[in-house]
């Protein structure tokens, strides 16, 4: 421990380690050698508790033993390779099981290396820095999460250009109104000469200056003149993306118009939120991006903003509708498009208000979609929406539990009317949670 | 090879393998220290596969229909299998990638088994997804009874992810392999646009704790393998279906009966 709280205090980043080693005497041997090398090492005994640990401390790498009590190491690698968060941690297998095929069968599972017992320490250290090293590459983004910085704070510029005089030049102009970023920070924009390519580690959504020396020219208009106009322009870009956060401001007052609708009916008070926080956990779950995530929460939230438009006497109903009372109601996704439509920046979710209600056996309303014709972030809302009504007392039914809303869903897809994966997703999810 | 303009395009002719006739094809899992047995007598009598490097990735994408005909008729004992091959050295997180595909077709009945397989560029596997015309249909008509699914809505659905050890005799007759870390994918079901894209696999289904060996043979076995078939029935932990009802009985939280 001694070593790791001196690693600490030296400001150096200090090498996270977890270990999982059976032999609690090999481990303990193993832990001392790391720290006395200023390593932090956190030790597990089965592959479960090595998988738990991974999964929340997100080291900068795994030493792995190929035997274990509850499973063998093997296995312990496929899962955290499988797991978005953990893939990218290199994991090197130290076993005394030495042949040609468990070292390929290791190295094949996603193992940055394998190394055989019994080691040589000083071979043992080589082999971490060197994985470490090639982790650590430009193109391989580390798992730190970035430094926050306090609200009201001035932006926040990065400047990469490889001519000094110029990159020194731009940072003079925008110094008034932008501090200049070290890697730490996350800029605000980024300032990049001609067309050269984005820096690796550079975050994906910040907008982009490209600057050039010469005069304005017509021949490359996306090009800014390092020039007294400079800081505006730059100034400008970064308002036009808060702008856009502006419009998510706006996105968020409808959903606070569509809940006061929903709250009519008691039974549906909060079931938005529900189904949208279920529905990301689920596009979370399939590898969605963050973007896609937010499209489905908005979209999840919104989709029967529609009932604002039907007469409150239908929406409050106890007991069974008329033919015409369910086609009325069935129009509550053209009608949530409708009032939609005029959104421009909205547009990424007329789809999941249209047709969440869409099956894939063709079914479903309003257009009676089949299969490719519903993309994947209407299904999983329409997956979530079932699946947190089933979980709430209705007038016709009561609520059931969370297993057995899974399998009533399980039985919907094996009458072909909802996608499998995902509420393969969502059954993992539950199972999950059922076992902590 | 033809040029139009200034475009190069080049026919395809695929790699094509078929089995001569129909084989037997038994399965068992067994523990690691069995199956290390199993094979070590399996290399002393036949050679490594020439086709399968030692333990390489292999990732085999199913096909079913919205309303499971695929599914439903395997369990009976009976069906046809339409499948995506794709080999890797490293595990890919991700289905349908650039490079060779496998189109493969697999005839199963009671306890034997007919394929035909398809070598393609993984753009002529996508044509054939998308229900075009890109095989000839040769020797069995597996490919037209495949292009049949497809146009009923057979689409990916389900993946299955192992290292796989393999040894075949010269003459093909006999085949036995070891799949290690098999693991089970969902798919979800393919929106319409982005049709050119590796598709990144869904949720973990499971994984097996065993290994699972394969016996394929037509025609007498040497007594080797008579005697290892028993060895293998002695410990077996479990009478197994194939990797595709197993993965399907993951995916639809299916829990009926085994099929034998």
């Amino acid at each position: 421990m001694k070593a790791a709280e001196e690693a600490i205090r030296s400001d150096a980043p200090a090498v996270r380690v977890v270990v999982v080693e059976d032999d609690h005497a090999s481990a303990d041997v193993l832990q001392r050698r790391l720290q006395a090398n200023g390593m932090v090492v956190s030790v597990a005994h089965d592959g479960r508790q090595g998988i738990a640990l991974v999964e929340e401390l997100l080291p900068d790498l795994v030493l792995l033993d190929v035997m274990l009590p509850d499973t063998d190491g093997y296995d312990v690698c496929l899962r955290i390779k499988s797991n978005g968060a953990t893939a990218p941690i290199p994991v090197i297998f130290l076993s005394a099981r030495g042949e040609v095929v468990d070292k390929v069968r290791g190295l094949s599972c996603g193992a940055a290396d394998y190394i055989t017992k019994p080691f040589q320490a000083a071979e043992l250290l080589a082999r971490i820095d060197a994985v470490l090293g090639q982790a650590r590459s430009p193109r391989v983004p580390r798992l730190i999460r970035p430094v926050e910085r306090s609200a009201g704070s001035r932006m926040v510029a990065r400047v990469t250009i490889a001519d000094r005089s110029l990159s020194a030049h731009v940072e003079q102009l925008l110094a008034p109104k932008f501090d200049v970023a070290d890697g730490e920070v996350t800029p605000d924009v980024l300032i990049l000469e001609g067309n050269a390519a984005q820096p690796a580690d550079a975050p994906e959504d910040v907008p982009v200056v490209r600057v050039t020396a010469a005069h304005a020219s017509q021949d490359r208009p996306e090009l800014t003149p390092v020039d007294a106009q400079l800081p505006r322009i730059v100034d400008l870009v970064v308002r036009e993306r808060d702008l856009e956060g502006d419009l998510e401001a706006a996105a968020e007052a409808l959903i606070v118009l569509a809940s006061a609708i929903a709250s009519h009916d008691r039974p549906s008070q909060g079931h938005s939120e529900r189904v949208a926080a279920r529905a990301v956990d689920i596009g979370r779950a399939l590898g969605l991006d963050e973007s896609t995530r937010m499209t489905i929460r908005l979209g999840a939230l919104l989709k029967d903003v529609g009932n604002a438009k039907l007469p409150a006497s239908l929406l409050a109903k106890h007991g069974e509708l008329t033919a015409d009372e369910r086609a009325m109601l069935e129009r509550h996704p053209l009608l949530g498009e409708e009032i939609l439509a005029g959104f421009k920046r909205l547009s990424g979710l007329l789809p999941i208000v249209r047709h969440h209600h869409e099956r894939l056996d063709g079914t479903g309303y309003p257009d009676g979609l089949r299969s490719e014709q519903i993309p994947l972030e209407v299904r999983i809302v329409t997956v979530a929406d079932r699946f947190e009504a089933l979980l709430t007392d209705r007038p016709d039914r009561p609520a059931v539990a969370e297993a057995e809303a899974v399998r009533i869903l399980q039985g919907a897809v094996a009458r072909g009317e909802l996608d499998a994966a995902v509420v393969a997703a969502l059954a993992t999810q539950i199972r999950a949670a059922g076992a902590k | 090879m033809k040029t139009r303009g200034d475009k190069v395009t080049t026919k395809v002719v695929p790699a094509h393998e078929t089995d001569a006739e129909r084989r037997h094809e038994h399965r068992f899992q067994v523990s690691e220290s069995v199956a290390r047995l199993v094979m070590r007598t399996t290399a002393n009598n036949l050679p490594l596969s020439r086709d399968d490097r030692p333990y390489q990735w292999s990732t085999t994408t199913y096909c079913d229909t919205v309303d499971w005909s695929i599914y439903r008729q395997a369990k009976t004992g009976s069906a046809m299998q339409l499948r995506i091959r794709e080999y890797h050295r490293t595990r890919p997180r991700e289905v349908l990638n650039p490079g060779t595909a496998w189109i493969e077709f697999k005839d199963d009945e009671e306890d034997t088994s007919l394929k035909e397989r398809f070598g393609v560029p993984m753009d002529s596997a996508r044509s054939f997804l998308r229900g075009e015309p890109t095989l000839p249909n040769l020797d069995h008509g597996l490919a037209e009874r495949a292009a049949k699914l497809l146009k009923g809505g057979a689409r990916p659905v389900v993946v299955t992810q192992y290292n796989r050890l393999a040894y075949n005799s010269l003459d093909s007759s006999l085949r036995i392999t070891a799949d290690h870390n098999l693991m089970y994918f969902a798919l979800p079901w393919a929106a319409g646009d982005g049709d050119e894209d590796p598709r990144p696999l869904g949720t973990l289904l499971a994984m097996e704790p065993n290994v699972i060996v394969e016996m394929k043979w037509y025609g007498e076995r040497p007594h080797w393998a008579l005697d290892l078939h028993s060895y293998l029935q002695e410990n077996t932990k479990q009478e197994r279906p194939s990797k595709f009802i197993v993965a399907m009985r993951w995916l639809l939280g299916d829990s009926g009966p085994e099929p034998k």
